[in-house]
């Protein structure tokens, strides 16, 4: 192949510029990620001090770095309390910044977002299911609220992709009227089958606060399995996100550069679905966080995909780590659930960008 | 020589419409076809029949001597590369950016770009004249260089054969002649080319051959001069004698004008 396309096109004798192609680009963008590492290490320290009990920044690195656990009750709080929630508020926000990166990859619409596409409603229905009517699933290690959620994310997004999907474009308004159609079903499915089960009982309060999303406290086995999902999401990411740029130009022209559509649409499904699964059952339905994050990472490099994953990623894990510890203490004692704050947050914002693009969109 | 492009019977229906019936043709390599015919007779269907985006419902293709529906989508895609009429684009991607899209037949999944795919990008700028564009936003740009822009995306496929769809369709004078002398750059290069077109005046010159599909009939192949005829054209754009715009005459002298 190589030698009849030697023949057809005569390749330019490199030249000193051409091995410069990007280096410059390259080095702020790896400052950048280091920023945001370090800024992500702040943020776990300062996320872990704050609360009804302060800790100051040297007991926390102090115990974090030894990690020395002992019997007094801030060292409790410290391992038990806080360092779990605020690991669990940052796989949260990665995952939903990430699927929401997904999905607007697959949907070529920058208003896609777990939560706005039914997503997040299919996942909390699933584990609502799990929860309920089979307690004692498990399957490979994760309990039946995981894996009925990952059920029910695929379930509404193949959905809501089949119903919004015209002639291989996903109009804006068609998405979003899908969405909102199926998310509303999702979430007032589950509170009917909280209602059917035990008349507001335990389980029920759990479910509603999974519908307000709410981030508890989990225990440590839960917070590795979560981990263990997002991990595996994103390690199918990297290659998914080359083929998303590529997608970008159109289903039509994908394919003639090579791409099989049909095939990465599938694999972007599963993946975001997995994501949101793994968010939701960690912190229920919290809404726009994977419409601001990429958003705000799109208005700083630009929608190169490869480049916007790991930023995306991190940036999610600094926003939702920082939102949960606003939402444990601006109340405190009591708890806002940081999926109402992010919809204050989130709502009108998704307004503004509704309206941004707006001119887009009717042509 | 084994001819590069080669349609034998091939037919195709959407549904239950049947839109081309017994195609034959042979595309030998270093021509440059322009394809002719009424609106809504096939054209673009035909150009994309050739890349495999759609399978024929009767016959077969092949390109470079291999059936096409043998072929991998990957390797079709370093065969040929397609140039779209429109480009809706959700996200701002550079004009750089939407260039190295075009090497995507030739990385696996978990490659990047190499010094080879990059010098393939510059390259294909460079020839369609696109390189001072690199940092530009593509949505920002003008008609004339969002042509320019998608025809360097089919170049850095580097493929033996390039399929355009309507090139010059909305571009002004100017930027029609503009992209002609592309065509005709990258057809003195070695590239194969097949157009779609709309405007019979700017064939002559360019072309090397013509395809004319018309209702109810064979497709023709011949040369500008022999089928770029009054009443071949009369018949099958069906259009009445002497209402039709002069065709050779005054404008190829225009054309012919400018340098």
């Amino acid at each position: 192949m190589e030698t009849e396309i030697a023949e057809t096109i005569t390749p330019i004798t490199p030249t000193r510029e051409d091995r410069r192609i990007g280096s410059s680009d390259r080095a702020l963008y790896i400052c950048l990620l280091a920023v945001l590492v370090a800024a992500l290490a702040i943020v776990l320290v300062f996320s872990i001090g704050m609360g009804a009990v302060k800790i100051g920044v040297r007991e926390v690195l102090g115990s974090l770095l030894n990690w020395h656990r002992s019997k007094g009750a801030e060292s409790v709080i410290l391992f038990d309390i806080r360092l779990p929630r605020v690991l669990a508020s940052m796989l949260v926000g990665a995952a939903l910044s990430v699927a929401g990166l997904l999905f607007q990859g697959l949907f070529r619409n920058p208003m896609a977002d777990p939560y706005v596409i039914g997503s997040s409603g299919g996942a909390a229905l699933g584990a609502g299911i799990g929860l309920f009517l089979l307690p004692h699933f498990s399957f490979l290690g994760f309990g039946a609220t995981a894996v009925m959620a990952f059920a029910g994310s695929v379930g509404a997004i193949a959905l809501v992709y089949w119903l919004a999907r015209i002639g291989g474009r996903v109009p804006i308004v068609t998405l979003l009227l899908a969405g909102f159609a199926v998310s509303t079903m999702l979430s007032y499915s589950t509170y009917f089958l909280a209602i059917l089960d035990d008349n507001f009982g335990l389980r029920t309060r759990v479910l509603a606060s999974w519908l307000t999303g709410v981030i508890a406290v989990p225990r440590w086995t839960q917070l590795e399995v979560t981990a263990v999902m997002v991990g595996c999401g994103l390690i199918v990411c990297f290659p998914l996100a080359r083929r998303l740029n590529t997608l970008a130009l159109g289903e039509d022209y994908a394919l003639h550069l090579g791409v099989s559509v049909e095939k990465t649409h599938l694999a972007i499904i599963l993946t975001g679905s997995l994501m949101t699964a793994a968010a939701v059952s960690l912190g229920g339905v919290i809404s726009f966080v994977g419409l601001i994050v990429p958003h705000m990472a799109r208005l700083v490099l630009g929608p190169d995909h490869v480049r916007l994953l790991p930023v995306t990623a991190i940036a999610g894990s600094i926003f939702l780590a920082l939102a949960d510890t606003l939402a444990r203490t601006i109340l405190a004692p009591s708890e806002v659930p940081v999926g109402l704050l992010t919809a204050f947050i989130g709502g009108p914002f998704f307004l503004y960008l509704l309206r941004q693009t707006r001119r887009e969109y009717t042509l | 020589m084994t001819p590069l492009l080669e349609f034998a019977d091939v037919s195709f229906s959407y549904e239950q419409r049947s839109v081309l019936a017994d195609i034959n043709f042979v595309l030998e390599p270093g021509e440059c076809a322009a394809l002719i015919g009424p609106n809504g007779i096939g054209k673009t269907t035909l150009l994309r029949l050739a890349t495999g985006a759609l399978a024929c419902s009767r016959g077969w293709i092949s390109l470079a001597g291999r059936r096409l529906d043998t072929l991998q989508r990957a390797e079709t895609a370093r065969l040929i590369a397609f140039i779209p009429q429109r480009f809706d684009l959700p996200f701002d991607f550079t004009v750089e950016q939407i260039v190295q899209q075009g090497r995507t037949p030739h990385l696996g999944l978990f490659t990047g770009l190499k010094r080879q795919d990059l010098w393939a990008v510059e390259h294909a700028m460079d020839l369609a004249n696109v390189t001072s564009l690199r940092k530009r936003i593509f949505n920002q740009l003008s008609g004339g260089e969002r042509q320019r822009v998608k025809i360097a995306l089919g170049l850095a496929q580097e493929p033996r054969l390039l399929l355009l769809d309507e090139p010059t369709q909305n571009l002004d004078l100017g930027r029609q002649l503009e992209l002609l002398d592309l065509i005709k750059t990258l057809n003195d290069e070695g590239v194969t080319m097949l157009a779609a077109m709309h405007d019979l005046q700017l064939i002559q010159g360019t072309f090397s051959s013509v395809l004319l599909l018309e209702p109810n009939q064979k497709l023709r192949k011949g040369r500008p001069q022999e089928l770029l005829q009054a009443a071949i054209l009369e018949q099958a754009f069906d259009c009445p004698p002497r209402r039709h715009p002069k065709l050779i005459g005054e404008d190829r002298d225009l054309l012919e004008k400018i340098p």
